[in-house]
């Protein structure tokens, strides 16, 4: 374990009845990648608010926030001076083209014309925008209007990056090429706070994750640590509109296996891919899918939901 | 990596000047259209009220209908670009285009965020009263030296509805309602200020009530700099209304707003 870059102990947060967070800890290394994963409405996005000030906690006498010896309470411009903010939601000013965005964040930060133009140089490099520099925002397209808003969040050099959903809604290409980003910014020393309900994301690059439902931790760990110690090795999916010569019981006598309906899927696991395939032929089954169990699997496992799923 | 010390936070000054070239940048990308209708607006009112109602009315007091109407709109159209600004614009930040979201992921406060808003729009508000001082320069309307100084009037009058106008925005939810404020509230203003014809002949009660709306007192402190010998001591009693106004509403918008903005 190296030098801790945020503890949080018995973190809780409401809005009016609803409680978005209830009692989370959790503490990040420096220089690590530590994702947040759980479905829409876990208390993901509450979290990572509060971490950088833009949203309260609930009052509680033996709650602990310190990011990198700062408290948002008191030091929430400290916080933000030396972190870079990504939002869920990109809020570029699209009246105005790629540099004049950037330079207009670069001023907040108090950082000088010349010095920022030699940056903003470097960030659409590294971010392979350069040359948009010249571009409307409006003429962008998602993903790289995503780029750009990661971009912008680099301006100071921060130690601390947070990342709400960073490749939601993105295509493939975009996403790896923001996985790629995001290691490269790992090893040079940035502490990374991901959110994410993509389990292949935060399989991608996190380090460690945490997974978050209604509010509440559920599971800590490395992600392919977290597969092995409770998930078997494989799954088969069958879509239970096809042949339904299987019932539950008729699964159930097979040993070695363990099975999980969820909404028109069946899921059975197993060490063994040969046993699954055999399995379905001798049940005879059409349609169905082998593949290696993952983090969405594991999300049913101990929610019994989806981690898409709208709550 | 770096440590703390390498980064710093940057001044209160610095943090709400970048807002305000935030707001004026943005404001400037479709500059064409944002510096004309400024000109346009006292043009049309001169020639419609000027010209239609000047060819009944030669006199009000001493000083002209042109020159009454011309001092009086002068710190007008300061007071709807300001309440333009913090309402409808001012929302649309806060709520579709979520631009405050990503501003307060660089180093600023929403204490910040408002003051420079309250800044941008008391500049707009100096602007718009000196497109109307220029027109009235041009058109030979006005020609007192110390008309400039209704254009910091306008300034004053900016900050004034901007304070107002945050104050409204925080507590609405849905931007329809802004229709209320302008109808019900801006509308009777801008007729019951001075601004379009005296108030000194009103029934006692409305010129009371005269006296309590901000306007009435922009809308004599600007006249008071662009006709002869229009100055006095009770000019100071305006300044004063309005410095409790920004005071008590800047104060009540701040805490309002502050809500919207941090969950």
């Amino acid at each position: 374990m190296g030098e801790s870059a945020i503890q949080i102990r018995n973190l809780n947060k409401s809005y009016g009845g609803l409680i978005a967070v209830d009692g989370l800890n959790f503490d990040i290394d420096r220089a690590e990648c530590f994702g947040l994963l759980g479905p829409n409405g876990a208390g993901k996005t509450t979290t990572m608010k509060i971490i950088y000030g833009k949203a309260e906690p609930s009052s509680c006498p033996d709650t602990v926030i310190n990011v990198f010896g700062y408290h948002p309470r008191t030091d929430a411009l400290k916080i933000k001076s030396f972190s870079g903010i990504v939002p869920q939601q990109d809020n570029l000013d699209t009246e105005l083209n790629v540099t004049d965005n950037l330079l207009i964040y670069a001023k907040f930060y108090g950082i000088k014309q010349g010095e920022a133009r030699r940056r903003i140089a470097e960030l659409l490099d590294f971010m392979e925008l350069q040359d948009k520099a010249k571009v409307k925002i409006q003429e962008l397209s998602g993903g790289m209007q995503r780029r750009l808003t990661i971009a912008r969040a680099l301006l100071n050099k921060p130690k601390l990056l947070i990342l709400d959903e960073p490749t939601t809604g993105l295509d493939p290409q975009v996403r790896h090429l923001i996985w790629n980003k995001l290691r490269e910014l790992k090893e040079s020393g940035v502490t990374v706070l991901i959110t994410t309900h993509y389990m292949e994301e935060a399989f991608q690059i996190c380090d460690r994750i945490i997974i978050m439902d209604e509010g509440r931790k559920i599971l800590e760990g490395q992600p392919q640590q977290l597969l092995s110690a409770n998930l078997e090795m494989y799954v088969m999916e069958i879509y239970r509109t096809s042949g339904d010569l299987l019932t539950d019981t008729l699964l159930s006598s097979w040993p070695g296996i363990r099975q999980e309906s969820y909404q028109d899927t069946l899921f059975v696991y197993s060490n063994d891919a040969e046993k699954l395939s055999a399995l379905a032929e001798a049940l005879r089954i059409s349609s169905y899918h082998i593949r290696q169990a993952n983090l969405e699997d594991l999300f049913l496992k101990v929610t019994g939901r989806g981690l898409n799923e709208q709550q | 990596m770096s440590s703390n010390n390498d980064y710093t936070t940057p001044s209160l000054w610095c943090r709400v000047s970048s807002v305000w070239y935030r707001h004026a940048r943005v404001y400037g990308a479709d500059f064409l259209s944002n510096a004309f209708p400024p000109f346009l607006e006292p043009l049309i009112f001169l020639a419609g009220l000027g010209i239609g109602f000047g060819a009944y009315i030669q006199n009000i007091g001493t000083i002209n209908y042109i020159l009454f109407l011309a001092s009086g709109i002068i710190v007008t159209s300061s007071m709807y670009t300001a309440a333009f600004e913090c309402t409808y614009g001012t929302f649309i930040r806060l709520e579709f285009d979520k631009v405050y979201d990503g501003m307060l992921g660089a180093p600023l406060s929403p204490n910040d965020l408002i003051l420079g808003e309250i800044l941008f729009a008391g500049t707009k508000g100096f602007f718009f009263s000196l497109a109307v001082l220029i027109v009235t320069w041009v058109l030979g309307i006005i020609n007192t030296p110390l008309s400039i100084m209704a254009a910091l009037v306008g300034f004053i009058c900016g900050i004034m509805f901007a304070t107002l106008s945050l104050w409204i925005t925080s507590m609405v939810k849905n931007i329809n309602h802004f229709n209320f404020f302008f109808t019900g509230l801006l509308s009777p203003m801008f007729l019951f200020s001075g601004a379009v014809f005296p108030l000194d002949n009103l029934p006692k009660a409305m010129q009371r009530i005269a006296e309590a709306i901000p306007l009435t007192h922009v809308v004599r402190m600007a006249r008071a700099f662009c006709i002869p010998e229009g100055l006095s001591w009770y000019l100071l009693i305006d300044l004063l209304y309005c410095a409790i106004f920004i005071l008590i509403t800047g104060f009540l918008a701040v805490k309002g707003i502050k809500k919207r903005m941090i969950d």
